[in-house]
């Protein structure tokens, strides 16, 4: 049995260089830092943020009846079927048999009833003996994307103790300062690679950088204008799509004509090229839409060029120019920068904007996560966080889309500037990183190259 | 009610060909020409299901009726998304002639009543073909329709000393465990899933769906769930196949119609195949063997946890490689337990008889530099202590989750995560001897 000399040429010139790909590996501490502090972990609580790290924490411990997959197409979740009676406006959810709360409590339509209405009171939601029936006020045929929101988490709230069915039970929880999570291995869904996940709350990007290189983290947040820094240093960098989005809103309508006329010289004064090239060293896209091009197709065709001649024309075509206050959020460094710049650039056009921290202002810089990966969905969510009409979605998906969307800008309220990646750092032995293309991690499925089996 | 369509097996009305499969030895020319020349060209004209006439009337419709007769109109086409030039070129050309079918006559931009720019773009599901519309002093107006993205192709390899064939067997959205195709006529093909056992048989050039056996089980399946199917021996009627997943053995049976009985059971798997039997310890609630071995490698009862095992046949004995689980390659001779070093190869490894060179190859999947998360699969030969590389690997677009020796050990099944389609597939790895 002697290899050929044929097979011994083939031996040299084609064996396989890189590192062998492997089945995951059990076992294992994953440790986490992040800039977020939150002081509740309730899916529910309105006054948390609508960031990143808390919608990763959230899927970690709450199931949604829904979810979405990377195509932002709905799948089972603790639901396993659903149907909805002609109208779009009622729906019924059939529950996953078998399914047990952390306290291993089953979870029970009754107890998935009592918690979507904690999470929407205008919802009627009824327990039936196997599933909950959902009525809305108005036809929602994109119910099912909707329940795949963070906020919609099943939860069980009893003597102020909150309990998931996630993959990952909380094991201690000192508010906005440390979460341990600890893998269950009866999960419906299959036991986490990980043993268990440390997440160090409120850590500044800086802090954080520095406890990946000295070895005490595992898994990093990286500010989109750190990370092409953070890669050229040699770290590994994972960025997601285009997934958060930046924006000057406006605190009111417009008021008339000439205020118009202004707020569009305002869009066409700004840089947005050079934000992202300079400021943010490439970690974004100009923007000059709410959802990103990746999400809809159709973005390209919203202009994000600087056109200074334009924006003086539409300037000097008014005789009374206002001083509009620009708020931003203090604590964010690159909300500050970016802030400024768009101050300067308003300055070319003659338009004086006097940046503030306060809330109360003329117009504010918004950071704003990706709601859902469902673009409809996502659209909705925006506006209502913004205070802006719901859009009305009729007809095929992609011109509806379009319409929507066109007609929310057409408002005036709102100025796109920038969509951000988000950027992790993570040490080697990190495996099986998955992120969707709005920034979510999949922690459930990363596995450590020195866990034990 | 009507229900809410998700998350849907393939249609089997949208199959494609390739879901063809080597059905014996005896076919084995034929069908793998068929496949070669169905997989390896590039795609013929792609059926957008009418999205070009779709396009072209919303187009007509939005201009309104014109003072001119016919309507002259220039058309810019630009490509936004991935689509190939020649798919570019084909979408203009058939953009064209249904404009044409409706009355535009097409003219130099300059001398046009209408200019169109049709921008061919995507988004997370579909492509989006979006037509900005100008008109004379006329503000620009834009219309658009999308259109599913189809799923990739896949190519045969180059050829090398020894040439890795893979024939495409049964893809679908689910995580596939393992798949098995028996002679007879018609052929069948068992897919094994997570939800149960589904029966194919071979009829008029595709497979058509025959059974779905269910497997019924209290506890969750593990995260990177793995499967195996075992057809009886002989053809054996009475005892078709056998199931074996993680806590659960089913038994496939004839009767009418034919049944499967499943139960927990911690039985052991069998790991090899005729005529070299192996089983081991499967650790139900993970996604290994836990390493105890029965019958005994020799003198060996036990070895390092592993992920897969592959034959080595000799001529005085059997020895074993081992994937094991801390990422090495273990060859056990009966007597000792040895570490092969600096292989590079992945979790799963096979074992293939090719009749060429020693007879028998082992396959392995591997990572090639800068190939991102897809695997290639390689085959070696094993004389001595060192596998020596005996074919090219072959670029499989995703990650490999399962490779099993087939029944009669003759090809082994992969399944692949395709990292772009988000399917997984099923194929079969064959080996061809080189020139």
């Amino acid at each position: 049995m002697r290899p050929s000399g044929l097979l011994l040429l083939v031996a040299i010139s084609m064996s396989m260089a890189a590192p062998a790909s492997t089945r995951p590996h059990y076992g294992g501490t994953l440790r986490l830092a992040m800039r977020e502090a939150p002081a509740s972990l309730d899916p529910a609580d309105s006054s948390q943020p609508g960031n990143f790290a808390f919608r990763n924490l959230s899927r970690l411990i709450f199931d949604t009846l829904v979810t979405l997959d990377a195509r932002g197409q709905a799948q089972p979740g603790l639901s396993s079927a659903w149907q909805v009676d002609p109208g779009n406006q009622r729906w019924q959810f059939t529950i996953r048999r078998g399914v047990t709360f952390h306290d291993g409590m089953a979870v029970s339509s009754d107890a998935v009833a009592a918690s979507l209405r904690t999470a929407n009171p205008n919802w009627k939601v009824f327990a039936t003996g196997e599933g909950v029936i959902v009525e809305c006020d108005a036809p929602t045929p994109n119910l099912p994307a909707v329940l795949a929101l963070p906020r919609y988490g099943i939860a069980k709230r009893s003597g102020g103790k909150l309990t998931g069915s996630g993959p990952f039970a909380i094991n201690r929880w000192d508010p906005g300062k440390k979460l341990t999570l600890t893998a269950r291995d009866d999960y419906w869904g299959g036991r986490a690679y990980v043993d268990s996940i440390e997440i160090d709350m409120g850590k500044s990007f800086r802090e954080q950088i520095i406890a990946l290189d000295l070895g005490k983290a595992d898994l990093v947040e990286v500010a989109p204008d750190q990370a092409r820094h953070a890669a050229l240093e040699g770290r590994r960098i994972e960025g997601s799509a285009p997934a958060e989005w930046m924006a000057l809103v406006f605190s009111r309508d417009s008021q008339s004509a000439d205020e118009g006329k202004l707020r569009e010289a305002l869009a066409l004064s700004l840089d947005r090229e050079s934000m992202n090239n300079v400021l943010l060293q490439g970690g974004g896209e100009p923007a000059g839409t709410l959802l990103p091009n990746w999400m809809t197709g159709y973005a390209f065709l919203f202009p994000t060029m600087v056109d200074l001649q334009r924006a003086r024309q539409a300037r000097e075509a008014i005789r009374q120019v206002p001083v509009w206050s620009l708020g931003y959020d203090a604590s964010d460094p690159l909300a500050r920068v970016i802030a400024e710049r768009v101050a300067l650039n308003a300055r070319d056009t003659g338009l004086t904007l006097q940046t503030t921290n306060s809330t109360l202002a003329d117009l504010r810089l918004v950071r704003m996560p990706l709601p859902s990966l469902d673009a409809r969905v996502a659209l909705s969510q925006l506006a209502a966080s913004l205070g802006l009409p719901q859009p009305k979605f009729d007809g095929d998906p992609a011109s509806s889309l379009f319409a929507a969307e066109s007609s929310l800008l057409q408002s005036q309220r709102v100025i796109p500037l920038l969509h951000l990646r988000t950027a992790a750092a993570l040490s080697g032995n990190v495996k099986g990183w998955q992120e969707d293309p709005d920034g979510s991690w999949r922690l459930q499925n990363v596995w450590l190259e020195t866990g034990k089996p | 009610m009507r229900c809410a369509a998700y998350n849907s097996r393939i249609s089997l009305a949208t199959a494609t060909p390739g879901m063809l499969t080597l059905l014996s030895s005896r076919f084995v020319s034929s069908v793998v020409l068929v496949l070669v020349s169905l997989f390896a060209v590039p795609a013929s004209p792609q059926n957008w299901a009418g999205a070009e006439e779709q396009l072209a009337g919303k187009i007509v419709s939005a201009i309104g009726p014109t003072t001119t007769a016919p309507t002259t109109m220039a058309v810019v086409v630009l490509n936004r998304s991935p689509l190939s030039t020649a798919m570019t070129d084909d979408i203009r050309r058939n953009l064209l002639t249904q404009l044409a079918v409706l009355g535009i006559h097409f003219v130099p931009v300059e001398q046009a009543a209408v200019t169109v720019q049709v921008s061919l773009s995507e988004d997370l599901r579909s492509y989006v073909w979006v037509a900005e519309i100008h008109q004379g002093a006329n503000a620009s107006s834009v219309v658009m329709v999308s259109v599913p993205r189809p799923a990739a192709l896949s190519v045969e390899p180059e050829a090398a000393a020894m040439v890795l064939r893979k024939i495409p067997l049964w893809s679908q959205p689910e995580r596939i465990l393992d798949v098995a195709v028996s002679d007879g006529n018609p052929a069948r093909m068992l897919v094994l899933d997570a939800s149960g056992v589904a029966s194919y048989r071979f009829q008029e050039g595709r497979w058509q769906p025959e059974q779905s056996l269910a497997i019924v089980h209290s506890r969750p399946w593990p995260r990177d769930l793995r499967g195996r199917l075992v057809l009886g021996k002989d053809n054996n009627k009475d005892h078709p196949f056998d199931a074996y997943l993680p806590g659960v053995y089913c038994r496939g049976s004839a009767g009418a119609p034919p049944a499967m009985t499943c139960s927990y059971s911690d039985d052991p798997w069998p790991v090899g195949t005729d005529p070299f039997s192996l089983n081991a310890s499967f650790t139900s609630s993970r996604n290994f063997f836990s390493g105890v071995l029965s019958p005994a490698v020799g003198q060996l009862t036990t070895a390092p946890a592993f992920y897969s095992a592959a034959a080595v046949p000799g001529e005085k004995a059997t020895r074993w490689l081992l994937a094991t689980v801390d990422g090495q390659v273990h060859l056990l001779d009966g007597i000792t337990d040895q570490v092969v070093e600096k292989l590079g190869w992945g979790s799963d490894i096979a074992t293939v008889h090719s009749g060429c060179g020693s007879g028998w190859q082992v396959l392995a999947s591997g990572s090639r530099e800068g190939r991102g998360d897809s695997d290639v699969v390689q085959a070696f030969e094993v004389a001595g202590r060192e596998p020596i590389a005996a074919s090219a690997p072959l670029d499989v677009n995703g990650a490999i989750t399962a490779l099993w020796t087939e029944s009669g050990g003759t090809g082994a099944v992969a399944v692949l995560h395709n990292s772009e389609t988000g399917r997984y597939e099923a194929f079969r790895l064959t080996l061809a001897c080189g020139h």
